[in-house]
């Protein structure tokens, strides 16, 4: 049965209960066989359980009570009796397999769709939508949420085991003596809520252990960082005393803990087995009076015995609720988001390989206009330099035309498709440079290593693995122009029309520099090239200048023209230089 | 210390464990006596239902009163056995934590003084582990393996006890027919830990799928590769997925094995009972005993496999917090501290040679060769050289972050060695590089200098080094936070922040460890006026990495190699035309050709 996502965002106030329902319905919207295989083999489990009582019955009352008390018994039926002990531990084992291995398949495998589904979402979401949302947030959602909301499928078919037994074992122990029974079945309620009160009590220790913990490892953290400061002052032992403090509130949430713990734990030992005591005491009569045999009677507290287990485990398992719960509202928060429209939708289409930019207004966040009125015209194959000083606005251009994000105002109009956009912090992902470099895409090893070569990234060569170096997070360090190099070749592989630089070329060293855009030079032909830059000698060898001042242009031009007509633009050159000569000079120290 | 750490077997392991957490061992004896007593009340059923079969429940005849009688004993004997469980659970709960608790405190101080080169960028994250998540290992070890051990250890011995008791040769064929169980609980277990170490890997590929495809959105975007990264995320999920469900199969045998040799188990004793019958002065209660003892005894070997895995993982964590206890504090108290000179002191480096301790068998090559330099009271002096010329190194010593290996630095003319540590930190203050500012407000920082500083001694502070007019560009004043390390300010403002701290303890001489970040040219100007202020009067030792600092100051040391190359003032070291006048002419030539 196929359910709308939108029918089960769970309302805040809806009740525990009603909040629990909904999350296994939502779950089970996939795998739903699997998840009911693991209820059936846990149903034999059940059945077996109490069946096995019964068993024990039959070998006091047919086997030991007539060896003991008569003398003999036939050797058949002892193998018979035995054989039946046998088979049931048997069944009982292989139902308790089955349960645990459907119920962790059927967690997995939701989990994998939920995964998915997330995932999904996530990419088909636009940048804009990206930026206002808080990375680690996202990645909790995607990676710990969809975790943590089907935990709560793996001990679900074993508390629906338990309570299925509870009903058996009450039926039977009703059947075997009304009396009785009536007794050890009262004692149940007693004993779940005595369990379901302490998980509920002791979770709380727990949450707020687990918190003082945290609290705990980022001191810890601090502290160590801060060592050359606390050394320089000596506070050695002011420190010690600051977190010493903190972790005595983790010990005292842990003492807290221990105390309920020893408790309960010893109460949900001592109680059923004064219930046990009772029974005993109470059958003694029942058996007096023929109402029952003894092995009727040794089966009861048998069965009982074998009760205590699982109704302990059942306030344990489900403990875990409120967290499935959580991390499914997180998901569904994510999940029911409407999908932002396309920014690159926006962008007008033309046949030509020009960009041209018409009262282009961009605006952050509604307090700002990052960019106001934008005009300019960027012919077919020629090459751009955007300058300015921080905060002009030359990576927003950047971004409106490479369409990741849209226009508050005006019209950006560019070639049909083939536009590539070179980040100024490249980002690689965890993967080969292959990988890295055709994105997805197919293409050959001829035209990766063209790629690479154009973009100066020649040292690949002299990796072990060529191009199936490992790169990115846990893959060889690379340093950061190396890192940008590769991050080119990702845009030159695919011969694009129009080449977005976003000072690309800053973290290499000057001679590198210089042969990068030689390169691309040869290679580039006809592409028209916006590169925002903030190397005189980058700038220098750009046919045009598009120089921005707080989200303006100022001017538009060749170089030697603007450093001729505009202060500002000649102001602006020479503070790029001196910033570049002391960091020279820094870095010969 | 005779043996390395690393050789030291479990035993003699949780042996200096105990020692290292004292509180262990406090009333260890009287916790054990009451868990026995505690499990005790787990083997009263058992016994009732024998005592009950054998002495009042026959076929023909049923002694009520006799098991009314039972019951009351067994009734007593429970409440005695829940009030000792209890105590026993929190006893050991309690000391558990206390020793843990006293384990951290010793950490924090223990790590706070060793010495900087144990400090490194590599190690901060494992010294971090150490009193976070090893101690953990330790707290989630007490809380339930060694309350297993403590427990179900009791009970099977209790268990085992009872079964002798009631005749030797079935509890002998019970023994034998379960001790396979423990085989293959072992075995399971074994493969069930490299299953999950595999899931868990997998789990981690799962992690950095997502996050990449999350925090590299714009350029999944720009590439139109988000539906590609999008099914490459989705098959490392399935991976995920296929792992730990490889692993839930396999501890899906782990409980039911204990079931299948219950019954053997059981099966096994009624034969044998059975064969032997009541001639061997065996009875029919203590054969149905048996078969409630049975499950006693093999319920816990289920949970014991796991406790081994969990002790050995505890043992391990253990090792590792020993292993840094076992590191030698950084540089040493003195024995009998020699109080220093009143006045601005002199500092002298004599013959000082340093080397980092080796980690393995390679020596380290040393950093600093034979410097000497001895600088007077009041003397402003930049020392200068390339990264890895042993400048940071020399500055370190000067404030006894480190000792010389060979050779001495004296302070007033004592030796650095002979300063108690208070008072060196009351006289000599360091400046770092990237001054390091906790999370909290810029009144809580600039306190760190010196606890009990008001207010107004702050405000002071900061007018002394002319810095009101950036204080009131502060949102919230000296309440301003800061942030995590000090990112809600820019990096000049956290070395303003820095420099007001090191002027509020007044110290007689400073070492600069200065900035090589860059900062805007407002707080240029601050820093610069501050540091005028703070340095005047002051013998000043600037480890510089810019020319212009050293150009200004009385003196220049030129560090090449970890050898002083060149000492005297600027001019004279131009004029000399060696390393320094090299270095300023390249200076000078990249900020010229520019122009």
């Amino acid at each position: 049965m196929p359910l709308s996502g939108d029918s089960i965002i769970v309302p805040a106030d809806a009740g525990r209960a009603k909040q629990a329902f909904r999350l296994i319905r939502g779950l089970l919207r996939h795998h739903k066989r699997l998840f009911f295989t693991a209820v059936g083999c846990a149903a034999v489990f059940a059945a077996c359980t109490v069946f096995s009582s019964v068993v024990v019955r039959l070998i006091i009352d047919k086997v030991i009570v007539p060896r003991f008390e008569d003398g003999t018994v036939a050797t058949h039926r002892v193998v018979a009796i035995l054989g039946l002990l046998i088979a049931v531990g048997v069944v009982r084992a292989v139902g308790v397999v089955g349960r645990r291995t459907f119920a962790g398949r059927t967690s997995w495998r939701v989990t994998e769709s939920l995964t998915a589904e997330v995932i999904d979402r996530v990419v088909a979401q636009p940048v804009p939508w990206h930026r206002q949302q808080r990375t680690g947030d996202i990645i909790t959602r995607a990676g710990v949420d969809a975790e943590a909301a089907t935990h709560i499928l793996n001990p679900l078919p074993y508390a629906s085991s338990v309570v299925l037994m509870l009903i058996l074992s009450a039926v039977w122990l009703l059947v075997t003596d009304v009396w009785l029974g009536m007794a050890a079945v009262a004692v149940f309620p007693l004993l779940i809520g005595l369990n379901l009160t302490y998980q509920r009590r002791v979770d709380r220790f727990y949450d707020e252990a687990q918190l003082e913990l945290g609290k705990l490892s980022e001191a810890v953290h601090e502290s160590f960082d801060g060592v050359t400061v606390v050394k320089s002052f000596g506070a050695e032992s002011r420190e010690t005393e600051r977190l010493s403090v903190i972790a005595s509130r983790l010990r005292n949430a842990r003492f807290g803990a221990i105390r309920l713990r020893s408790t309960f734990e010893a109460l949900l030992d001592g109680v059923p087995t004064i219930v046990n005591i009772v029974l005993l005491v109470a059958g003694a009569y029942r058996v007096r009076s023929g109402d029952m045999t003894i092995g009727e009677l040794t089966s009861f507290i048998y069965l009982f015995t074998l009760l205590v287990f699982p109704l302990r485990l059942i306030g344990f398992a489900l403990s875990e609720l409120p967290y499935s719960i959580a991390g499914w509202n997180r998901i569904r928060e994510l999940l029911d988001q409407p999908l932002v429209s396309d920014p690159a939708l926006t962008l007008l289409r033309h046949a030509d390989n020009s960009i041209e930019l018409a009262g282009v207004t961009y605006n952050h966040d509604g307090t700002r206009d990052v960019l106001r009125s934008v005009d300019a015209l960027i012919p077919a194959g020629r090459t751009v330099a955007v300058v300015g000083s921080t905060g002009a606005g030359k990576t927003t251009l950047l971004h409106l035309i490479a369409g990741l994000i849209p226009v508050d105002h005006g019209s950006i109009t560019v070639p049909q498709q083939g536009c590539a956009l070179v980040f100024q912090e490249p980002f690689l992902l965890a993967g080969s440079v292959r990988d890295n470099v055709t994105m997805g895409r197919t293409l050959d090893d001829q035209a990766i290593w063209t790629a690479l070569e154009s973009s100066e990234a020649s040292f690949v060569h002299e990796f072990s693995d060529g191009l199936d170096t490992i790169v990115g997070e846990r893959g060889v360090g690379l340093s950061g122009g190396q890192r940008q190099r590769i991050a080119l070749a990702r845009a030159l592989v695919g011969h694009p029309v129009v080449l977005l630089l976003d000072d690309t070329t800053s973290s290499l060293d000057p001679a590198t520099e210089a042969r990068v855009l030689s390169n691309l030079r040869d290679t580039l032909g006809d592409t028209t090239v916006v590169a925002v830059a903030s190397r005189p000698s980058t700038i220098a060898l750009a046919d045009d200048v598009l120089y921005l001042a707080d989200g303006q242009v100022v001017a538009h031009g060749r170089h030697d023209q603007l450093l001729a007509t505009v202060p500002e633009y000649r102001r602006l050159m020479e503070a790029f230089e001196h910033e570049r000569a002391e960091h020279a000079a820094e870095v010969q120290l | 210390m005779t043996e390395p750490i690393s050789r030291w077997s479990a035993v003699q392991m949780i042996g200096k464990g105990v020692e290292a957490a004292p509180a262990l061992r406090r009333g260890i004896g009287a916790t054990f006596g009451l868990a026995m007593v505690g499990s005790g009340g787990r083997v009263v059923v058992p016994i009732l239902v024998q005592q009950a079969i054998d002495r009042g429940l026959k076929k023909d005849h049923v002694d009520v009163g006799a098991i009314t009688v039972l019951g009351l004993i067994g009734f007593c004997v429970i409440i005695v056995a829940t009030i000792a469980q209890r105590t026993a659970v929190a006893r050991l709960g309690r000391r558990s934590e206390e020793a843990l608790y006293g384990l951290r405190v010793r950490l924090f101080e223990h790590i706070h003084r060793l010495s900087l080169a144990d400090h490194s960028e590599e190690r901060r994250g494992a010294l971090v582990a150490r009193v976070t998540s090893d101690v953990e290992t330790l707290s989630q070890f007490f809380s339930w393996g060694a309350l297993a051990w403590l427990l179900d250890g009791t009970l099977m011995v209790m268990v085992a006890g009872v079964m002798l008791a009631y005749d030797w040769v079935l509890a002998l064929v019970a023994f034998a027919t379960a001790a396979p169980l423990a085989i293959v609980l072992r075995n399971v277990q074994r493969h069930l830990v490299t299953a999950y170490d595999k899931a868990r890997s997998r789990n981690a590929e799962v992690l950095t799928a997502v996050s990449e495809v999350v925090s590299g959105s714009e350029t999944l975007h720009a590439y139109g590769a988000g539906a590609h990264y999008a099914t490459l995320t989705k098959q490392s999920s399935h991976e995920r997925s296929n792992a730990f469900i490889r692993a839930n199969v396999i501890g899906a045998f782990l409980f039911p094995s204990g079931e299948v040799f219950s019954v053997l188990t059981v099966a096994a004793v009624v034969s044998v009972g059975v064969i032997r019958g009541p001639g061997a002065g065996l009875t029919s209660g203590a054969l149905v005993g048996f078969i409630f003892l049975t499950y006693r005894f093999l319920e816990p070997i289920a949970e014991f496999t796991e406790v081994l895995d969990q002790t050995q993982t505890a043992v391990a964590g253990l090792r590792r917090v020993l292993g840094v206890l076992d590191n030698p504090i950084g540089p040493p108290e003195p024995l009998h501290p020699v109080t220093l000179p009143k006045g601005v002191l002199g500092v002298s480096i004599e013959n000082v040679t340093f080397a980092y301790r080796s980690r393995g068998d390679d020596e380290e090559p040393p950093v600093l060769i034979d410097v000497n330099a001895h600088i007077p009271a009041g003397q402003q002096v930049a020392v200068v050289g390339e990264t890895g010329s042993g400048k940071t190194t020399l500055g370190r010593l000067i404030a006894r972050f480190a000792d010389p290996t060979i050779g001495t630095v004296r302070l007033g003319g004592v030796p650095l060695t002979a300063v108690a540590n208070d008072e060196l930190r009351m006289r000599l203050v360091v400046v770092p590089q990237e001054p390091f500012l906790f999370d909290g407000t810029i009144a809580v920082n600039l306190g760190f200098a010196r606890p009990m500083l008001s207010v107004p001694d702050l405000e002071q502070a900061i007018l002394e080094l002319d810095l009101s007019d950036w204080l009131e560009t502060l949102p919230d004043g000296l309440f301003t936070q800061v942030g995590q390390r000090g990112d809600q300010l820019s990096a000049g403002e956290r070395q303003l922040v820095a420099l007001v701290r090191a002027s509020l303890v007044g110290p007689d001489v400073l070492v600069l460890d200065e900035a090589t970040s860059s900062v805007d040219a407002l707080t240029e100007v601050r820093i610069g006026r501050a540091l005028d202020k703070l340095a005047a009067g002051r013998t000043t030792i600037a480890i510089a990495h810019r020319l212009s600092t050293a150009a200004r100051a009385d003196r220049v040391l030129v560090l090449e190699h970890g050898r002083l190359v060149e000492d005297g003032s600027h001019a004279e070291l131009l004029a000399a035309g060696g390393a320094y006048s090299r270095m300023f002419e390249a200076w000078i030539a990249a900020t010229a050709s520019t122009q």
